[in-house]
């Protein structure tokens, strides 16, 4: 078996293996495991609070802004780009259609994929530097925010080698190091793609039920 | 066959025909023999050809199927261009290193008492732009001079997709540059104001040679000059770059040989130029890279070399603010002064 081949073959079947099983395995223990039951008179609705975490985080705190201002600019421009790249790319939505739903919908026009490639790699860029050169977050980064970090931008960057769509090696490469990702994902900090909707809900409840307004 | 294959073969049909219907003239004398080819290529060549050919081809000059201009940029580039630019990027690193193994690095004594020099933002703009820069310096330096150093080594079928990545890398990064330009710009450009003392600084060579050290300003005059020429070419890098990036947009091809060779020279100038700000931010001076990385300088590396905004933090007070805030809580005091400034 060539490397082409595995990489086409079942290296993919293994990475789509361990990050579908993986992701959900853990979204259930997580659903499952619950949380303590709140004995206390309710104050307000908790799902009201679920949507008010949920949504209203999306925004930083008020007197948290100017701090976060960085990070808010840099956050957002990388979380939107790379949705864009991810999942509207023309070369991502031939992938999906002849390898994994069988249909396609309309991809973003080829200067769009450019513009949000910019913007994704900007804003991961400044997030990785905010994380090593601010004395606070770098204090608190592990080896696996840094991992987490590198690989995406491993992807991305494989992906825009690739991005003249002429040479098979490097199309390779960039699916090689997807397969990296999707394997490392569900055990890595990266699976906040999925969380962070259930630890906000979760949060937002919590501080729905005790009436507190964040 | 594509478009242009298409158009090709037929213009050279069209051409070959006409060609021969006009060497099918019997010769005057007996001895005259005609280049079969020569009126061929006269024709190519469009040379004393007032009417351009004419093409269903969009795009610059398509009408044209072979252009003289652009074949002597060819060899100018390959001939001389890169012959200096490699005399030139290959010729700074030795002198930087004979400079070290003769003046070694300027060493600190350290006091202890730290002076914030440059604040979060500072610090990730630098660091964006220099990342950003190292990678087009690295893809563009692989463009430069692949044909002459990848494809004998490794092949051309090696070349050929490096040669792709290093293009594709190279214009999607490009436009990040000057995001990042702009940026640093706009965050350093009040402190990098020339000064009389700047040009003192330039003439004694920072004192490297011997004397006493040359007195500076918050930027001595070195790293003033690297600013503005960072400022100047690579704000004429990134123009360049752009209307390459989009060529169909240009008016003509001279304005785009022009780009090219703004390009190459700018981007040549200021890697050399990077290699001296490196040594000097890494091995050359001891303690300077902190201030880079951590936002902090020792109060000595202040006073050593940038005497004068040493003497305006001691007169303002903020040695003993970051020093007494140092004794409290060691780890923090970066961040929390940052935050009072940003
Ligand atoms: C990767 C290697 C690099 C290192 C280790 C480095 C290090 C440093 C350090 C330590 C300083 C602060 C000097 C001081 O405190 O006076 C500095 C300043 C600066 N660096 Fe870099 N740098 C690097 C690459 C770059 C690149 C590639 C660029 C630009 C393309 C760049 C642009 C600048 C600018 C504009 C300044 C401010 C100087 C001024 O405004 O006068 N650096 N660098």
């Amino acid at each position: 078996m060539t490397v082409a081949e595995l990489v086409d073959g079942p290296l993919w079947t293994v990475a789509l293996t361990v990050f579908v099983a993986g992701v959900a395995w853990r979204l259930l223990v997580l659903i499952a495991t619950g949380w303590k039951r709140d004995l206390s008179h309710p104050r307000s609705g908790s799902l009201g609070g679920a949507i008010r975490g949920v949504v209203g985080r999306f925004l930083p705190s008020q007197g948290m802004a100017g701090r976060l201002r960085l990070h808010l600019v840099a956050g957002y421009l990388f979380h939107l780009g790379l949705f864009a790249l991810l999942f509207f790319a023309a070369p991502h939505v031939d992938f999906y259609r002849d390898r994994l739903f069988g249909f396609d919908w309309t991809p973003l026009p080829h200067w769009a994929f450019i513009l949000a490639a910019e913007a994704a790699f900007l804003g991961l860029l400044m997030l990785w530097l905010n994380r090593v050169l601010n004395p606070v977050t770098r204090l608190i980064s592990e080896s696996g925010d840094h991992a987490a970090s590198v690989l995406t931008f491993l992807v991305m960057l494989t992906g825009c080698l690739a991005l003249a769509r002429s040479h098979e090696t490097l199309r390779l490469l960039h699916f090689f190091v997807v397969e990296l990702f999707m394997i490392y994902f569900p055990f890595s900090r990266l699976m906040h793609s999925f969380t962070f909707l259930l630890s906000r809900a979760a949060q937002g409840a919590h501080y729905g039920r005790r009436g507190v307004r964040v | 066959m594509n478009a242009y294959g298409l158009l090709w073969g037929l213009l050279l049909a069209l051409l070959s025909t006409a060609a021969q219907a006009q060497n099918d003239t019997p010769p005057q004398s007996g001895i005259w023999i005609p280049n079969p080819g020569a009126d061929l290529w006269k024709a190519v060549r469009q040379r004393g050809q007032p009417e351009p050919s004419t093409t269903q081809v969009q795009g610059l000059d398509s009408n044209q199927l072979i252009n003289v201009a652009g074949e002597k940029f060819r060899d100018w580039r390959r001939e001389r261009f890169i012959r200096y630019a490699a005399y030139l990027l290959a010729g700074v690193p030795v002198v930087i290193l004979l400079f070290h193994m003769l003046h070694g690095a300027m060493k600190l004594e350290p006091s202890g008492r730290k002076l914030l020099r440059f604040d979060l933002y500072d610090r990730v703009a630098h660091w964006l732009l220099a990342t950003v820069f190292l990678f087009l310096a690295f893809t563009g330096l692989l463009l430069l001079f692949g044909r002459f150093v990848i494809v004998p080594w490794l092949g051309l079928d090696a070349f050929s997709p490096i040669a792709s990545a290093s293009k594709e890398g190279h214009n999607l990064f490009g436009p990040l540059f000057l995001v990042a330009l702009l940026w640093v710009f706009l965050r350093f450009v009040a402190r990098n104001l020339p000064a009389w003392r700047d040009i003192v600084w330039l003439l004694k060579g920072g004192g490297a040679f011997g004397g006493k050290h040359p007195s500076a300003g918050f930027f001595n005059g070195g790293e003033k000059l690297w600013f503005w020429s960072l400022a100047v070419f690579g704000l004429l890098l990134s123009l360049s770059g752009l209307l390459l990036d989009f060529p169909s947009y240009a008016p003509s091809r001279e304005l785009l040989v022009l780009a090219l060779v703004v390009h190459g020279a700018a981007a040549v100038i200021l890697v050399a130029f990077s290699f001296g700000h490196i040594y000097m931010g890494t091995a050359g001076v001891e303690g300077t890279l902190e201030g880079m990385r951590d936002g902090t300088v020792d109060a000595n590396w202040a006073r050593q070399h940038h005497d004068q905004w040493y003497a305006e933090m001691v007169r303002e007070g903020r040695l003993e603010a970051l020093s007494e805030a140092q004794e409290n809580r060691a780890e923090t005091t970066t961040g929390q002064l940052e935050e009072g400034r940003t």
